[in-house]
């Protein structure tokens, strides 16, 4: 097991360096920050020396060296445009997208889970149909329409919700919502299947033989079981929620690091998007491989398997 | 069973969202909120230079001079200025300026205010406005002294931009420290800056200039347009920048809130290569201006809010003239001229990014298509266009729109770094064109300035290296108690604002 996880996390630090390669090589070849911090009417004198000073003259290669130096000693750098340690950026933001995802989440499996199951038991009926309606539409409206809907909804029409901002519960409210509908469509669909795949199986002819109700079958034995998959869809999800708050962020002008790995990007402060997403790539392996743990914990076979 | 429960869970959930979100709409109006579409980069004033630090951080600190209604230039710390000769101006200044920490301001402040942001070591990406500038002296603690490299007529204007900061204290505490925790002398001072979030000034009671007209004030980084308007309808922001012409309509129609507009020195232009590919032909230049019909463009992209303009530049400029014939939208004469330069079918790249009303673009490109052209339009992100548009010719496409505004509403801060001979913009050469501009930037004389400019805009016309188009409206979304009269210049001065009764 031990060796499982280091072999993990071996292949998780090329997994991110090369990550971090790319989005080096990409964004500075595409240009650097000096042109869009001076005005419009600065000289190409003035632009050649700011470029010297911020160190964008020098081949990329030394640049890149030199910022895997600094990487090595933790030193993350300080953004060109803020002039403000980029770790300090990054970290004042960081809650906020825990906060969203942790939202999002709680809406994906608190509505999505329920959902799966019944549409897995009470197969046919017009429940099945109304519930597929809602789990099509989480699934098929993008966040950024979603987003300005309820806005227009809640906010502006009913004025229920605050249309932006941070600082209180009903802030979350909606930006979870609209985060969260996608994955609530998918983990609905997959409880749906796992539950389906587990009813046919013998154990469950063998409760309800017993005489074990039905529904009681399902919360005791069905739910672990499909509980499997799930956790690994978990797993994927919080990587798509990371993922979509980029655009939900913006839309409620959610201070997270999705929008500020969107300013950074338009800004080309080149060390903020590479600590983003050095931060990002480092959370998608980190839940990858907590997943493969927490199966042991939920299925003794795989645990004692390896 | 399970989904009854949740169903009710998701009621009482949702129920107890709406009590909590009630309290907060109701909230005192000694506060005023502005959205802004993004926090500011910097508050340090000698560093960044963008709309949303700009918008903030004006509002704690002073300048020597500043603009009236009228957009005249008029004293501020300064009371009076003399030009001593053609490179020295002196300035007196007042002696009852205190910042927020209590001390006064000085001639000291003044001059190390100056010398700061022409210090290399500083990095200032505003340099370039400043480095006419040889050096800063306090004469005594009223008197400054300003010493220009040669004569520079523009130094008045740029310096209503140079924010008067407290010596003292920045060496005290640092550069780094004073971005963080900038103090000023300004009406307003720096309670406390959420990144990313919003950022909080409260009045300064000791302020010269009077009694600050809200106790305290809340800019806020709201990026979606949509939901910056959300936000004023709701009553949750009392004032909103940068609302696009085409969402103006939802914005003037809505009870309780008003649009505001005003026509400001920012002139949106086409650029035309004149160095490389078709449009090296004067007359395939010319045919692009008969071929654009400006008033469609306004009337239907920016739902009226513009005006036309027959050069580049607005009439907010020093150095704006009506003097100049406009090309008159006249297809067939475009064709006519296109034919006589053999260009017809010719290829054009048109530049653009993201940052640019796509609409627009692709309106200029129908209407060249419409005359024979075969427009193709290159859009990358704005740091890839900057670097092509402002590179070498033979890469620098053949058309790209912009809107320019130098802040200082001055011709000199406009044509001087787009069109002359050896600027990163100027895709054009015309040593008469240079002798005009470099005329009109070393005489301190007003009529020689007008005068040279107007020559300058002739020659433009004949050449078309570039072609006003409109001058931009600046348009912003109040709360219907707020007055307030924006400015051409596109500042935003608290004290300028207060609640009607």
């Amino acid at each position: 097991m031990l060796r499982y996880i280091v072999n993990r996390l071996l292949q998780a630090v090329i997994a991110i360096f090369g990550v971090l390669t790319i989005v080096f090589v990409v964004m500075h070849l595409s240009g650097d920050p000096t042109l869009l911090l001076v005005p419009q009417d600065a000289s190409a004198e003035v632009i050649a020396n700011l470029r010297r000073q911020l160190g964008f003259d020098r081949p990329i290669g030394v640049q890149y060296l030199d910022y895997l130096g600094d990487l090595l000693r933790l030193d993350f750098g300080t953004s060109v445009v803020q002039r403000v340690p980029v770790s300090q950026i990054v970290a004042a933001r960081v809650p906020y997208t825990i906060e969203l995802a942790a939202g999002a989440l709680a809406v994906a499996l608190g509505l999505g889970i329920p959902i799966g199951v019944v549409m897995a038991t009470r197969r046919g009926g017009w429940i099945e149909r109304g519930l597929t309606a809602v789990v099509v539409t989480g699934q098929s409206v993008p966040t950024f329409l979603s987003g300005i809907l309820l806005i227009a909804i809640f906010g502006v029409l009913l004025r229920w919700l605050p249309t932006s901002g941070t600082g209180s519960i009903s802030a979350l409210v909606m930006p979870s919502i609209a985060l969260g509908s996608v994955s609530m469509a998918t983990f609905a669909r997959m409880t749906r299947i796992a539950i389906l795949d587990e009813l046919g199986k013998d154990y469950v002819r063998a409760a309800t033989a017993r005489g074990m109700r039905m529904d009681q079958t399902i919360l005791r034995h069905v739910l672990r079981n499909a509980s499997i998959p799930l956790i690994t869809i978990t797993a994927l999800e919080i990587g798509n929620l990371l993922a979509g708050a980029v655009i939900i962020e913006t839309v409620f002008a959610w201070p997270g690091i999705g929008l500020l790995a969107i300013q950074s990007i338009q800004a080309r402060d080149f060390l903020v998007v590479q600590m983003i997403v050095l931060l990002i790539s480092v959370v998608y392996v980190l839940t990858s491989v907590l997943a493969d743990l927490i199966y042991g914990f939920v299925d003794p076979r795989i645990r004692l398997m390896r | 069973m399970r989904p009854r429960l949740s169903v009710r869970l998701l009621a009482s959930t949702l129920l107890a969202a709406v009590l909590a979100a009630g309290p907060a709409l109701a909230q005192t109006k000694e506060l005023l909120t502005i959205d802004l579409p993004g926090d500011p980069a910097t508050l340090d004033p000698h560093l960044q230079w963008n709309t949303d630090s700009y918008s903030v951080y004006r509002n704690i600190f002073d300048n020597l001079v500043t603009r009236n209604a009228e957009g005249e230039i008029v004293p501020q710390i300064a009371t009076g200025w003399t030009q001593d000769d053609d490179t020295t101006l002196t300035f007196t200044i007042r002696d009852d300026v205190a910042f927020h920490d209590g001390t006064s301001l000085t001639a000291e402040d003044v001059a190390y205010s100056i010398n700061r942001i022409i210090d290399p070591d500083l990095n200032s990406p505003q340099l370039s406005q400043f480095n006419q500038i040889e050096r800063a002296e306090a004469i005594d603690p009223t008197t400054v002294r300003i010493t220009t490299k040669s004569p520079y007529p523009a130094l008045l204007a740029q310096l209503v931009k140079l924010s008067i900061v407290p010596k003292a204290y920045v060496e005290a505490v640092g550069d780094e420290e004073f971005n963080l925790k900038p103090m000023g002398s300004g009406p307003y001072k720096l309670t406390a800056w959420r990144k990313g979030v919003e950022t909080e000034l409260e009045a300064f009671a000791d302020y010269w200039g009077g009694q600050p007209p809200f106790e305290r004030v809340l800019f806020r980084a709201v990026p979606d347009v949509s939901t910056r308007i959300a936000d004023l309808k709701t009553g949750q922001a009392d004032l909103i920048r940068d609302v696009p012409p085409d969402q103006a309509s939802s914005v003037d129609g809505a009870s309780g809130v008003k649009l505001l507009s005003v026509p400001t020195e920012r002139v949106g232009y086409l650029y035309i290569n004149a160095q490389a590919g078709p449009t090296e032909d004067v007359r395939v230049r010319q045919a692009i201006a008969y071929a654009l019909d400006r008033q469609t463009l306004i009337d239907a992209l920016l739902e009226g809010y513009a005006s036309p303009v027959n050069i580049l530049g607005a009439p907010p400029i020093f150095g704006y003239t009506d003097q100049i014939e406009g090309y008159p939208y006249d297809p067939d004469k475009a064709r006519a001229l296109l034919q006589e330069a053999g260009a017809e079918g010719a290829t054009l790249e048109f530049l653009t990014s993201p940052s640019y009303n796509q609409a627009m673009v692709q309106a200029i490109q129908q209407m060249l298509q419409d005359v024979g052209l075969d427009v193709s339009i290159s859009s990358s992100d704005q740091a890839t266009f900057l670097k092509r548009r402002q590179g070498d010719p033979e890469n620098a496409g053949s058309l790209a729109i912009g809107a320019w505004s130098c802040a200082c509403q001055d011709a000199d801060g406009i044509i001087f770094p787009l069109f002359r001979t050896g600027s990163i913009w100027a895709k054009y050469s015309n040593p008469a064109f240079d002798e005009a501009v470099d005329a009109a930037r070393s005489t301190l004389d007003e009529a020689k300035r007008k005068a040279e400019y107007e020559t300058a805009y002739q020659i433009l016309r004949e050449d078309v290296p570039g072609l006003g188009l409109y001058q931009v409206y600046a348009l912003y979304g109040a709360s219907e108690r707020l007055q307030w009269q924006p400015t051409a210049n596109e500042s935003m001065f608290v004290m300028d604002m207060s609640w009607s009764e």
